[in-house]
């Protein structure tokens, strides 16, 4: 919390209140209008500090005014300074509730200025907070991050080692969508090449080589290797290109004895794989998490992890994460269908049809099952969709790998 | 089959069927968002059961500055609604079929034209049609108005 800002906006707010109850002379009859604040606010925390002895910060608890005093008996200041806040939100002064605080407020300020001064200087620090709910001076860290770093800066600083929580907790960041750039690189992400955006299906090894894997008509030329340049999110943006396209096997034609229909083309999956450019960031078995599934949002909140690889049957519920409409969720209703590709003479064997949301850019996008928390079961590679958008096909991950060789994927 | 064409100059694709073609007629669609394009269908006011129609597809950039679209499929992909005075739908290009989930980027300069054309054999019963051009885009799709069309004995 940073109590100066809430102090002048508290200030504000009721001298806009004061402005608005004097400036107009005229009186009504009607019933008398609505306040526009109708809760006391509460003197900001440098007067309570000032007034209370011992205050060690205010805080709502399940609805009651809460307040940490270092010295309990002191809970008459408490009442006189806080009883019209408590009155205004339904409570008698001596309902406030008291709590001992283990150090002034003054002193919690005044240890947290001086940590936020220098923990940032340390890795993995997201913040830096005076909590007030809490008496206590809390740093939040990234996972993996070093507590013992925090505590030595503390005991420096001559904080007391008591008065300072560390907590693990997830790195602030910008909203990122699948559109962006994102790096370490992800499953779900935008790619771009030439005059075309895909997604990336999902990140894999292969003899050594750092690999991602998209639709293999996300490629300069559908089927055969020519040697495809990647860009995440956009070639326009400085440090964008990602990776060349090395395996694509070619569309073999159909004939007598073969799985493939007459005067068609066919492969049993539309997978292609690209080789990561030296340098390049990305995440084995990464795939980018948005809020929920179905839902529209592209903003990516978190991560799933690749822990296993499947096939799906009818009646599952499977998922896919795309740039275009993000985390899609839906039933399996048709598997091992040989798919005709419009506007082609390409035919796509043993492919599985989904019931969820799909739209263009989608293209070579991760399909998975849910395991149990983030943990995700691969199952492939979506390539197309319904001109609706309410069904999407995707390559089973045997097929994929049954065409770009064995691959590892988590 | 899709036919390009770029400013109305190339045309790149496959001859058309011999077909009755009458006069076309063009019915330009409500303001669009993004308002720099204006979309429009054009099929022939009349046409025997059974026969060809050809329904073509203007995208133009009525701006003066470039225009990037982000359209959808290798080869551009659109569909054509042709519906019966009472709504129900008797055609539907992209009916049961499985497209590339793509995103094509376009560029249109200022007052170019994308043509998409097809063809639909008008087996209905006589009546008249109405018949509405999508072209989906990675957001909300570009609808044209609808053009109507006779289909006579």
């Amino acid at each position: 919390m940073t109590h100066q800002s809430t102090a002048v906006r508290l200030l504000a707010a009721a001298a806009l209140v004061a402005v608005a109850a004097c400036s107009d002379g005229t009186r009504s009859t009607g019933p008398e209008p609505t306040p526009v604040l109708r809760t006391a606010q509460a003197p900001d925390v440098g007067t309570l500090a000032r007034t209370v002895p011992g205050f060690g910060g205010l805080f709502i608890d399940n609805g009651v005014p809460t307040v940490y005093l270092t010295d309990v008996t002191k809970r008459g200041a408490a009442e006189r300074a806080l009883g019209a806040f408590a009155q205004s939100r339904g409570f008698a002064p001596g309902d406030i509730r008291v709590l001992q605080g283990r150090y002034a407020y003054g002193d919690l300020d005044r240890w947290s200025r001086a940590v936020t001064f220098e923990a940032f200087d340390q890795g993995g620090v997201v913040f830096v907070d005076l909590d007030e709910a809490a008496n206590r001076v809390l740093v939040g860290v990234e996972r993996g991050a070093s507590h013992a770093n925090v505590r030595s800066l503390a005991a420096r600083l001559g904080v007391p080692a008591e008065a300072v929580v560390v907590r693990e907790t997830d790195p602030i960041v910008y909203a990122t969508t699948l559109q962006d750039q994102v790096r370490p690189v992800v499953a779900g992400v935008q790619i771009h090449f030439g005059n075309f955006l895909c997604s990336i299906g999902f990140n894999a090894v292969s003899g050594g080589q750092n690999s991602f894997v998209t639709a293999s008509h996300c490629t300069n030329t559908q089927g055969g290797v020519e040697g495809t340049q990647y860009f995440q999110s956009l070639s326009s943006q400085p440090n964008s290109f990602i990776g060349t396209e090395v395996a694509d096997p070619v569309y073999v034609r159909g004939g007598k004895g073969s799985a493939c229909p007459k005067s068609r083309r066919c492969r049993f999956s539309d997978a292609s794989r690209a080789a990561y450019a030296a340098g390049v960031p990305f995440t084995l078995g990464g795939i980018a998490q948005t809020s929920g599934p179905n839902n529209g949002s592209l903003t990516i909140t978190g991560s799933f992890s690749v822990t296993s690889e499947g096939n799906a049957v009818v009646g599952d519920v499977v998922n896919k994460v795309g740039r275009t409409t993000g985390w899609t969720q839906g039933v399996v209703t048709n598997t091992c269908v040989n798919t005709g590709v419009s506007g082609s003479n390409i035919v796509q064997l043993c492919q599985t049809f989904v019931n969820a949301g799909v739209g263009g850019g989608d293209s070579g996008s991760d399909v998975f099952g849910l395991t149990g928390g983030n943990s995700v079961r691969l199952l492939g590679i979506l390539w197309g969709g319904n001109g609706a958008g309410t069904q999407f096909v995707y390559s089973p991950i045997t097929n994929v790998e049954q065409e770009l060789g064995p691959l590892t994927t988590f | 089959m899709a036919l390009c064409t770029w400013g109305g100059v190339a045309l790149c694709g496959v001859a058309l069927c011999g077909a009755a073609l009458l006069v076309p007629r063009t019915v330009t669609a409500a303001p669009q968002p993004p308002d720099t394009l204006r979309v429009t269908v054009t099929v022939s006011d009349s046409v025997r059961r059974g026969e060809t129609v050809l329904v073509t597809l203007r995208l133009t950039n009525t701006s003066d500055k470039r225009v990037t679209l982000y359209l959808t499929g290798r080869t551009i992909t659109f569909d054509v609604v042709v519906a019966g005075s009472d709504g129900q739908v008797v055609w539907r290009r992209l009916d049961h079929v499985t497209t590339q989930q793509i995103v094509h980027v376009k560029a249109l300069a200022p007052g170019e034209t994308l043509e998409l054309r097809d063809r639909w054999r008008a087996a209905a019963p006589p009546g008249t049609y109405t018949v509405t051009g999508v072209i989906p885009t990675d957001r909300e799709p570009l609808r044209t108005a609808p053009a109507h069309l006779r289909v006579a004995p």
